[in-house]
């Protein structure tokens, strides 16, 4: 049977490249995002490589669409991949804490904490019967303390605590959970925290394309608990048995 | 630093067209230029116990080479030669697809096309980020298995019929089967040149890096934006701990090829080397200097090369060309079965 990954964020930027590099490798796909119009152009692209793709329009924050998207992968036979990727940027232009609107921040936190983690508790059973990874997306913001970036760094910050906790609370069992600061690239979220500044110096999202090969290559067990830089110069496993080498 | 400060004259005619054993000479026989600050010295290959000092560490790569050269077909295409560079896991693989040995591409292929490695069905799944000539591709099959079938050692132009078998590309260390290329610096050590070593009192310790297919020439104008693709790499326990003892105690370290820097820098914390597995595309130029040895064994890189860049950050640049300089002038030859070169630079005092 074919692997399989859920996708959210899918239609643009980091998702949809991902999409693309999971479809033409043969796994089936359920991708989401809110936009009917570009989730179904990205399907149409995708379903040229002739896996399966199930395209769901809909808010992960909604607790119906999650189950929808669990479903889906139920439907599919298995599911490998949790790739939690839709977030928000917050309140934009990006505003310092000092004045940060309260209500904006308790959206950010329900779109990119408890969205991911209620998508996570939907779909552990079928990720822990085909030893699956759940891939959390996370933010340089989330340690930078960047004036500006406090909203959603504080996010990413809650998501990446989310990942090390899970990894720890999921250690034996055939799952993996890790986080991913993909690094500065050249996507419509990206320039939404840049209003009309010129962007194009940033790399698009496929100069992280080795850093998932290798990711989804790797046991769960090896990689869960670790953050990772996706466009750093290296990428290592958990404490690895290392034989001793005699020359 | 930009790419220009990588470049040389390198005569064509220096280069070894097969393994010295053809040119009547023993592995430890290719010729040896010892290039330290003080000038540059010309030996043979067995001789180098005398340049390394008691209480040397030498640091050797363990990989062994693949037979990694498969023949392939593409329907639009015809016969074309996959050059399996890195086995990712789950059927992943980066590859650089040639006309053949000596006519690099670029081919005419694209995202999802579908062909077949030695037999296999394999699909085009997403060109490397920056170095289009390499490709990821899915190949449900083994690939290994492929390889020991029909499989021969990786090959370019420069190499003279009859060609080396595979046996002829391992090294005294391999171990451990994952390279695409031989890691070459490690050809020139016998049995008798590691004894006299041991018998001097200079220790070795291994690590693994599978090396992948050549790196171009740097394409890049500034030498720290040259995108590099990833290998595997282990730096066991043992390797970890010699080295951070070396250093500690002011001995010098000494990488036998590259890889072994790549290795060792990869997992250097601004203390130790720690012990660690994963991939690495750590490039090292002279804006990064090495901080976790002293010396470097290595065979001649070609103009452009990235890995000088690496040269010029483990000795002054001056010293690196001054020698390739001298090599020139001396006739060595260069390429994988060519001959060798020790960099040595003072022990650094302990950070």
């Amino acid at each position: 049977m074919n692997r399989t990954a859920i996708i959210t964020g899918a239609s643009r930027g980091l998702g949809r490249t991902v999409a693309e590099f999971l479809a033409a490798q043969g796994y089936g796909l359920v991708i989401t995002a809110r936009g009917e119009e570009d989730l179904q152009a990205a399907a149409r692209s995708l379903r040229r490589h002739g896996g399966q793709v199930i395209a769901l329009a809909g808010d992960v924050t909604d607790r119906d669409h999650r189950r929808r998207l669990a479903a889906a992968a139920r439907e599919l036979g298995r599911l490998d991949i949790l790739f939690n990727n839709a977030s928000t940027l917050g309140a934009t232009p990006l505003p310092p804490l000092a004045g940060y609107p309260l209500g904006e921040l308790e959206e950010a936190f329900r779109v990119n904490v408890s969205a991911p983690l209620a998508l996570i508790q939907e779909t552990l059973p079928l990720l822990e019967e085909s030893g699956g990874m759940i891939v959390n997306i996370s933010s340089d913001a989330a340690r930078g303390g960047y004036p500006g970036w406090g909203g959603y760094g504080l996010t990413k910050a809650a998501l990446d605590l989310a990942s090390l906790t899970l990894a720890n609370e999921l250690s034996g069992r055939w799952v993996g959970v890790v986080s991913v600061d993909p690094g500065d690239l050249r996507t419509r979220m990206h320039q939404d925290a840049f209003p009309g500044e010129d962007i194009s110096d940033r790399p698009l999202p496929e100069v992280t394309l080795p850093f998932w090969a290798w990711l989804f290559s790797q046991p769960p067990a090896a990689v869960t608990g670790r953050r990772y830089q996706a466009q750093a110069d290296r990428w290592e496993v958990n404490a690895p048995v290392l034989e001793e080498v005699a020359v | 630093m930009n790419r220009i400060e990588l470049d040389f004259d390198r005569p064509r005619a220096l280069q070894a067209t097969g393994p010295p054993e053809r040119r009547g000479l023993k592995r430890d026989e290719v010729r040896l230029l010892v290039s330290t600050e003080k000038g540059h010295e010309h030996a043979r290959f067995r001789d180098l116990p005398r340049f390394l000092e008691p209480g040397t560490l030498l640091v050797v790569n363990t990989s062994a080479t693949l037979p990694a050269s498969l023949p392939a077909w593409h329907a639009g295409l015809g016969p074309i030669l996959a050059n399996i560079s890195t086995q990712y896991g789950g059927g992943l693989y980066l590859v650089e697809l040639r006309k053949s040995a000596s006519e690099p591409g670029p081919l005419a292929v694209e995202v999802g096309d579908t062909f077949e490695i030695a037999g296999m069905p394999a699909r085009l799944v997403a060109p490397h980020p920056g170095l289009p000539r390499l490709w990821f591709v899915r190949v449900e099959s083994d690939i290994r298995q492929a390889m020991a079938r029909v499989g021969s050692p990786i090959r370019y132009g420069y190499l003279e019929a009859p060609y080396p078998a595979i046996g002829e590309y391992q090294t005294l260390f391999a171990r451990d089967a994952g390279s695409a290329e031989m890691p070459s610096a490690g050809r020139p050590f016998t049995q008798r040149v590691v004894d006299a070593l041991r018998s001097k009192g200079i220790a070795l310790a291994g690590i693994t890096l599978h090396a992948g297919v050549s790196s171009h020439e740097v394409e890049a104008e500034a030498v720290e934006e040259q995108v590099l693709y990833a290998e595997p790499f282990q730096v066991p326990e043992a390797a970890a701990e010699a080295v951070t003892a070396a250093r500690k105690e002011g001995r010098p370290v000494v990488a036998v090829g590259t890889t072994v820097v790549r290795a060792l820098e990869s997992t250097w914390d601004g203390e130790r080397v720690r012990p660690a597995a994963g991939f690495t595309r750590l490039m090292i130029h002279p804006g990064r200097p090495v901080r976790t040895v002293n010396g470097l064994i290595t065979g001649l890189h070609d103009p452009l090369a990235s890995h000088l860049a690496l040269l010029y950050s483990v000795a002054p640049k001056e010293v690196v060309r001054a020698g390739y300089a001298e090599a020139v002038r001396e006739g060595y030859l260069w390429h994988e079965f060519g001959d060798s070169h020790l960099l040595l630079n003072q022990p650094r005092p302990a950070a």
